[in-house]
């Protein structure tokens, strides 16, 4: 074997030029990236192509362009890949006939492990099914789901681990725990990928992020890199008083502002400096005697950030 | 903490493929459906026995309701419910990723979940085909009969159960197209052009049939011949297999 292929049969999972469309429809657009021990957000709004990502490196779906490569191979028509990846759909379901034990149980047999009803117990005591682990899934929450799921993929103790949207359902005490059980897998070597539309949820975890737009890696960091380039960007804050033309005036004089514009009924300020600006905005109207009816940030949406992280 | 491997199992990879099956295929309607499907011969059976010596020639009325009935409603149709409901469900809803997201080879699986359909079909089929003899033919087998169709209802049943099982994974409306396989290509356009005998499935299982009676009804004179018909199964059971895994590799999942 090569130095390089050596180099590359260590990587969990290696993009390189991978897009893939669907029909006219371009779902992931010439994307390279590495994915090492560690959590890695996969972060994006709906649409962005985070799950066909997340298909690709699981060999379910065929670049329609590029090459995606775990652990070197590629995954595509590659069952023994499986002993080491695993997959967790954003699909909540199961197969409902089935107790958890069972289930998991199945996935354990199906993945030839020597002592499945062993693999399976652990799994499910792991994400903290095991008391509940002879009823039916058809008669599960969201978040016994997801952690079933959760289950059904740690059973063979993958080393890349590859989850969409696994924060969905759980409620704060169970998320915690997932965060605490993922965090404790990628500290024994684990790569894990996850996916979210919802900064707050993988910035506590994840020690890389790739943000996805449209297809597009859009940016890639830590999250406090992230966070700083979602912060110092301007922003735009709508703002109602009862004298929107001299609070304007007002406005602009203070070196936290942009630039206004005056519409029917409100004033949008731009400010690069949101926190001064926030601190600031209050003062400045008191002093020329106004009174502020509504402050209102009108870009904090995920999209306006991606779209302004793109843009960059 | 690492988990120890062992060899893919065929027995025991099978036993989760059906078990996973039977929780996907089971339901109250389901199993009506076959009931009321199974009933029909018996239901004419016990008509027929009910009126004696009056009734006429068992052979012709056992041939008869087997090639209408049997082989042209309740095996086809059986076949299509196995076949189809497991991977049509478990591809509409997702979880056929759990079936592929594993080590065993996606050929197995596709074979498991054939054999799963063929033998629940070629029972269920050779049942109705045996009791609807038992009754009508009071408890004798006239000219072999009752036999050569059990034989051929468990040949066909898998053949059927074969096409059905590729179909779920190639289409998502493979109901549809089973249905409009058996009732429209079957029963209507392979009995205007005999020429289509040879890709019908219904007419290779009277081929088998008719090899194994003495009986000379029509409707087992017509069909093809009997190796033609156990080449066309022998090549429509590997063809579904090999085609089967094949889309296994990359599942069509609803998003």
């Amino acid at each position: 074997m090569s130095d390089v292929r050596k180099i590359e049969a260590t990587v969990p999972l290696a993009f390189d030029r991978a897009s893939h469309w669907y029909g006219d429809v371009v779902a992931v657009n010439d994307v390279t990236c590495a994915i090492e021990a560690g959590i890695t957000g996969l972060l994006g709004p709906n649409g962005a192509g985070k799950s066909t990502m997340l298909q690709m490196a699981a060999g379910l779906l065929a670049p329609s362009s590029g090459t995606v490569r775990a652990y070197g191979e590629s995954p595509l028509a590659n069952p023994s890949i499986f002993r080491k990846v695993a997959l967790v759909p954003e699909r909540e379901a199961l197969p409902s006939m089935l107790s958890a034990r069972a289930f998991v149980e199945a996935r354990a047999v199906l993945l030839g492990l020597r002592d499945p009803k062993l693999a399976a117990l652990r799994a499910l005591t792991t994400v903290e099914m095991d008391t509940v682990a002879d009823r039916k899934v058809g008669g599960f929450s969201k978040g016994m789901r997801q952690r079933t799921k959760l289950a059904a993929a740690l059973v063979h103790e993958p080393t890349l681990l590859l989850l969409d949207e696994p924060f969905n359902g759980l409620d704060p005490r169970q998320r915690l725990h997932m965060m605490r059980l993922l965090e404790d897998r990628a500290r024994d070597g684990t790569a894990v990928l996850l996916s979210s539309h919802i900064l707050e949820e993988i910035e506590g975890v994840a020690s890389r992020i790739l943000v996805m737009l449209s297809g597009r890696l859009a940016a890639s960091g830590d999250h406090r890199t992230l966070r700083r380039m979602m912060t110092d960007r301007p922003h735009t804050v709508r703002i109602r008083s009862t004298n929107d033309r001299a609070l304007a005036s007002a406005l602009l004089s203070s070196p936290t502002v942009m630039g206004v514009d005056v519409e029917a009924d409100a004033l949008l300020v731009r400010t690069a400096d949101y926190t001064g600006f926030a601190h600031q905005v209050g003062a400045v109207a008191q002093q020329a005697s106004i009174t502020l009816l509504e402050v209102q940030p009108t870009d904090e949406s995920l999209e306006h950030v991606f779209a302004y992280l793109v843009a960059r | 903490m690492s988990v120890a491997y062992g060899r893919i199992s065929p027995w025991a990879t099978a036993r989760v493929l059906v078990q996973l099956a039977w929780a996907r295929t089971f339901s109250v309607t389901l199993v009506a459906g076959v009931i009321g499907l199974l009933l029909l011969p018996v239901l004419f059976a016990l008509a027929f026995a009910s009126r004696g010596s009056l009734s006429g020639d068992p052979v012709a009325f056992l041939v008869q309701r087997y090639d209408t009935l049997v082989c042209g409603l309740a095996m086809p149709l059986i076949a299509l419910l196995m076949g189809t409901s497991a991977f049509s469900a478990e591809t509409e809803d997702g979880t056929l990723l759990y079936l592929v997201t594993t080590t065993t080879p996606r050929w197995w699986i596709a074979c498991v979940r054939v054999m799963y359909a063929s033998i629940v079909t070629g029972l269920l089929s050779a049942f109705a085909v045996w009791s609807t003899g038992a009754i009508a033919a009071d408890g004798s087998n006239p000219e072999h009969v009752t036999t050569a169709f059990t034989v051929a209802v468990l040949f066909g049943g898998a053949t059927y159960a074969a096409l059905f099982t590729a179909l779920a994974l190639l289409t998502r409306r493979a109901l549809v197209a089973g249905l409009v396989y058996v009732l429209f290509w079957e029963g209507a356009l392979s009995r205007t052009f005999p020429a289509l005998h040879y890709l019908s499935v219904r007419q290779w299982t009277l081929a088998v049939a008719s090899a194994l009676t003495e009986s000379s009804e029509k409707a087992l004179q017509d069909g093809p011949s009997l190796a033609a018909s156990l080449i066309g199964a022998a090549v429509l059971v590997v063809l579904s297999v090999y085609v089967g895994g094949r889309r296994l590799q990359r599942p069509h999942m609803q998003r």
